[in-house]
């Protein structure tokens, strides 16, 4: 399963949305995804692909293909991908 | 305060003896208890034997994501408000929102977390923890979330007074009604700190009963020659509270009266109870509802089976009592669902509300009264009466808070 996918897996868990209808550039607001929300998922997507994405980069993170992106090039410095 | 009373028109419960309120009253009715020997992974190096554990599965009520986010003591919460909104009848969609609050009982919060995160820190030496840890550990996030679940935008206030926090939540709240500050009030308590940190802090204070050699289950007893300390559990209890005119204006039905709410502290000693403190409470509360000794016909006493609170309590209620405590019913259902401390005193107003149905519940185990705790107790099995006009419950917690809570028949 390729990154963005298993992202979408875990958000439409972790909020109880359906993961097809997921819009990988709609803003999280419109997902119902507030500030809070977003940084405990952020927890366990770091948990789950075993990397950190830096605050200053979490700043930047508006749509879960924003996300992806992050967490893709964290994966690649860290060579895991 | 005259006209405007409060009545009681919906309850929910999550205890040791069933996690439905009918489940709830069966068990007392019937002297069950829900003490048990705790699992060597709860317990673990604490030393504590028993305990009112519940066997609680956050399905199907939360979706296994949403539990994950929520402390245990905030899924007890919720359970309970549910249940006591739902028997209400109240509609919620349809009613003004801003003048329904909620007020709270809890002694540590969400203790689940704060546990979580210690373990965390200092047993793996991981430093990373959670984001949602402080939100779920606070002491108010059980009644918190009650208030978003439902849309309650009125009064809040969350009381942390140990073992008097939801006796509290439910005379504060009962006050709230009748100034006109909020026209009806979810009001409860929770806990749910049965962690092995915790456990073994409460080991330490040397007032745990260690399990009862013949039967594990009988290990709490309250008012007995052989009783050995208290027994701690879990859960959480709900009242719906609501001004008296608007309920019987939506044709609910009202299971009780609440008139009379007696609140003092000790002064003396943070865990050591004092006779004159809890006589001033009791005396308050009836003051309060403008009844006399001889209208109240079953005491729910705190009644914790340590060696001295018992002794202490029947004291303060002979005192107030005098020669009508020959004639008033008392009974410690903590006997049966064990000590839920902060949730302790909605949890027992709970219990104690099956009188008006005509059943008193019983101090299980009560084979060997101890002479010092003079009452004339409710032994063993549940007594059948004519529901008597009123009761009180009692609530004494560390730190020297007592709360006294007198309910009337509608």
């Amino acid at each position: 399963m390729d990154t963005l996918a298993r992202i979408k897996d875990l958000a439409a868990k972790e909020f109880s949305i359906d993961a097809a209808g997921l819009d990988p550039a709609a803003p999280l607001d419109s997902l119902g995804i507030d500030s809070l929300s977003f940084i405990e998922f952020m927890f366990k997507i770091e948990e789950e692909f075993g990397v950190t994405v830096s605050d200053e980069n979490l700043k930047g993170i508006k749509t879960l293909a924003d996300l992806e992106r992050h967490v893709a090039a964290a994966l690649t410095a860290a060579g895991k991908a | 305060m005259a006209g405007r009373r409060v009545a009681v028109t919906g309850v929910g419960v999550v205890s040791p003896l069933g996690a439905t309120l009918a489940d709830f009253h069966r068990a007392l009715a019937e002297g069950r208890p829900g003490i048990r020997r705790l699992p060597p992974e709860v317990a673990q190096g604490s030393g504590v034997q028993v305990g009112a554990l519940i066997d609680w599965t956050p399905a199907p009520l939360f979706k296994e994501a949403e539990a994950a986010n929520l402390d245990r003591v905030t899924q007890f919460a919720l359970a309970a408000a549910a249940q006591a909104l739902a028997a209400s009848g109240l509609e919620l969609a349809s009613a003004n929102r801003d003048r329904i609050g909620v007020y709270w009982g809890t002694g540590m919060g969400g203790a689940h977390t704060l546990d979580g995160a210690y373990k965390s820190v200092y047993g793996k030496g991981d430093w990373r923890l959670r984001p949602l840890s402080v939100v779920m550990a606070m002491s108010n996030a059980a009644g918190s979330n009650v208030a978003v679940k439902h849309g309650l935008r009125g009064p809040f206030a969350n009381f942390a007074t140990a073992c008097s926090s939801s006796a509290m939540a439910l005379g504060e709240a009962m006050h709230a009604i009748a100034a006109g500050r909020a026209d009806a009030i979810v009001a409860g308590g929770a806990e749910a700190l049965l962690t092995p940190g915790m456990l073994a802090a409460w080991q330490a204070l040397r007032t745990l009963a260690p399990a009862d050699a013949a039967d594990a289950a009988a290990s709490c007893k309250p008012f007995d020659k052989r009783r050995a300390g208290l027994v701690l559990g879990e859960g959480a209890a709900v009242l719906l509270l609501e001004e008296e005119s608007r309920a019987r204006a939506r044709g609910a039905k009202i299971l009780a009266l609440l008139t009379g709410y007696g609140n003092s502290c000790d002064a003396v000693h943070m865990s050591r109870p004092d006779r004159d403190g809890q006589v001033r409470a009791m005396r308050e509360a009836l003051a309060e509802s403008g009844l006399q000794p001889k209208d109240v016909g079953y005491i729910n006493a705190h009644g914790t089976a340590t060696a001295v609170g018992d002794v202490v309590e029947s004291e303060a209620i002979n005192t107030v009592f005098e020669d009508q405590a020959k004639e008033t019913w008392v009974s410690s259902t903590k006997s049966m669902h064990g000590h839920l401390l902060g949730g302790a005193g909605a949890l027992e107003l709970a219990a104690a509300l099956v009188a008006f149905e005509g059943t008193l519940p019983p101090t299980a185990f009560l084979e060997q009264p101890d002479p010092a705790c003079k009452l004339r107790h409710v032994a063993l099995k549940a007594q059948r009466v004519d529901p008597p006009r009123a009761l009180m419950s009692n609530s004494f917690g560390f730190g020297g808070s007592n709360v006294v809570l007198i309910a009337e028949r509608a």
